[in-house]
């Protein structure tokens, strides 16, 4: 389209008779190409490509490591979720119906996943292999424990297990609840202080892999000042000209988040063999949880965003800045 | 097609680059713009590329007031104007055939098509044989008409060309100045900025002369290069 020439209309590509498909297909061949091309530009100036790529990495590798910790903490609080587990323990002269009946009552309970009956004989039993008092058992007339329902609720977590120990103590054959649960509480807060601790630092980091993209952009613009007044002299346009920085922009995203990737992985790897003697003399089996697919995709997906912002931002302000002074 | 009406410029601090100047340039028109160097040429191409504004008054072209061209749409003012630059600002890390195609790509070609102009426009320089060629292995001559076949590769209609010939010697220029009766041969407007006076007054072109920001002459030039 030609503002000042009417008749030169004809000559521009953008009114050729091209077809939809083919304009479609046009479209992305050429946006690949830009990115091919950007690419090409990146690999021509290694050294400061690989430390731009290197800052960007190891910015996003606290996050990561910092969320990887939570996912750890949370994996092994998760598997203390029997500290949730409420012991309700019977009054003594309730009849076996009574308890049969509420234990049917509570294993309807919505809120209740699981509800285990230990009786007197087998809480006794117990107690006799348990203790070493076997013998000793023997010379009771009458067993003193109480029978014990053992209620797991649905949801673990400290305050609803708190809310539905009051409701179940309501009971009428319940002598009273017992549930184990200041060192839930503890565990919780803890686990909740860290994942805002990892919060604010990944935001903070965050925003300094903006500013260090938007740097690197900003220096490769001026480093292209003449280029970009030439093409601006010959008719481009603003949007043309900023495509490849935009790009280069998500190749600095694309490889810095690999990077960040691979250390984490690296670092995991070498915890693992750390971890594994530790957890050997307590004879448990913990395995430190690595990044799943989804998280890694994620991790990509924010590289690549974080990079297209920062080299947004530097475009904007520097593009438009730079015009030709002169024929 | 292109007319300045008393248009007048001037810089921040008060210096004066043109003064009033008035003239019209029709369709398929070939004319000369001399003057000493600060006599206002650059100025008055500045103002038709859209480089700058002028400060009073208006220029035209196809009577399109260019003073409301608005920012965003100066890109596409500028593909309808063919620029030849006086130290040819080519991309020199990329090859002729790349500098050459740029006007084609900003626009949107691709494929056989663009090849096809870039050749054509090659050809009509003569340096066809010389497209995967880095600028830097050609000489200024051909430098210099690689920046035309640039500026004339998407067929302008009009062409406005600064000291095309300053770093060049006499026979070259005059290749240059070949180079460009031919594009205007076909239809095309030419305006040359030069202060090479011997070859334009060879040359019988219509002739504007700027003197300190003052139009002192439009028309043929009389101009006896001095006997030796």
């Amino acid at each position: 389209m030609s503002i000042l020439f009417s008749g030169r209309a004809a000559s521009g590509a953008a009114t050729h008779k091209i077809g939809f498909v083919r304009h479609f297909v046009m479209f992305w061949v050429n946006h690949l190409r830009q990115a091919l091309a950007s690419l090409g530009e990146l690999w021509r100036t290694p050294s400061a490509s690989l430390l731009t790529i290197g800052v960007l990495g190891v910015s996003l590798t606290l996050p990561v490591t910092l969320h990887l910790l939570v996912k750890n903490m949370q994996q092994i609080s998760d598997s203390f979720t029997q500290a949730a587990e409420i012991s309700l323990f019977i009054k003594q002269d309730s009849s076996q119906t009574q308890i049969d009946s509420l234990k049917t009552i509570l294993q309807a309970d919505a809120a209740i996943a699981r509800v285990t009956h230990i009786s007197k004989q087998q809480a006794l039993a117990e107690f006799a292999a348990v203790s070493g008092f076997g013998p000793a058992l023997d010379y009771l007339t009458e067993n003193p424990l109480p029978d014990v329902l053992l209620v797991l609720p649905k949801n673990t977590q400290a305050e609803a297990a708190r809310a539905l120990l009051n409701r179940l103590n309501k009971e009428r054959i319940v002598e009273y609840g017992k549930l184990d649960i200041d060192w839930l509480t503890r565990l919780d807060a803890i686990v909740s202080l860290l994942q805002q601790a990892v919060a604010v630092i990944a935001l903070l980091l965050l925003g300094a892999v903006v500013l260090i993209i938007g740097n690197t952009i900003r220096l490769s613009i001026m480093n292209k000042k003449d280029e970009i007044e030439v093409m601006k002299l010959v008719g481009a346009t603003d949007a043309f000209i900023q495509r490849p920085f935009l790009y280069s922009g998500v190749w600095y995203g694309v490889f810095g988040g690999l990077l960040a990737y691979l250390i984490v992985e690296t670092m995991l790897v070498w915890l693992q063999g750390a971890i594994l003697s530790v957890t050997a003399l307590y004879g448990s089996e913990f395995r430190l949880m690595s990044l799943s697919v989804a998280e890694f995709f994620a991790l990509m997906l924010l590289a690549v965003l974080l990079g297209l912002a920062g080299s947004y931002l530097s475009v904007r302000r520097h593009i438009s800045a730079i015009e030709p002074t002169g024929p | 097609m292109l007319e300045f009406d008393q248009v007048s410029k001037s810089y921040a601090g008060g210096f004066v680059a043109l003064d009033r100047v008035s003239f019209k340039l029709e369709k398929g028109e070939m004319a000369f713009l001399t003057g000493h160097s600060g006599a206002g040429k650059s100025t008055l191409l500045k103002l038709i590329s859209l480089i700058e504004r002028p400060s009073v008054s208006r220029v035209l072209i196809n009577d399109v007031d260019l003073s409301r061209i608005r920012r965003k749409h100066i890109p596409f003012v500028r593909r309808d104007i063919g620029i030849i630059f006086q130290n040819h600002r080519l991309l020199m890390n990329h090859t002729v055939f790349d500098n050459v195609a740029l006007p084609l790509v900003i626009e949107g070609f691709s494929g056989k098509d663009m090849v096809k102009r870039v050749h054509a426009a090659l050809d009509k320089v003569g340096l066809l044989d010389k497209a995967r060629c880095l600028p830097q292995t050609l000489s200024g001559g051909e430098q210099q008409r690689v920046g035309i076949a640039r500026a004339v590769v998407n067929k302008p209609p009009l062409l406005l060309a600064d000291e095309p010939t300053g770093n060049l010697d006499p026979d070259l220029s005059k290749d240059i100045m070949r180079v460009f009766e031919a594009f205007n041969q076909v239809g095309v407007s030419v305006l040359v900025a030069t202060h090479d006076l011997g070859l334009v007054a060879r040359m019988k072109y219509r002739t504007l002369t700027l003197k300190q920001g003052k139009m002192i002459n439009d028309g043929l030039l009389q101009y006896q290069e001095d006997p030796l």
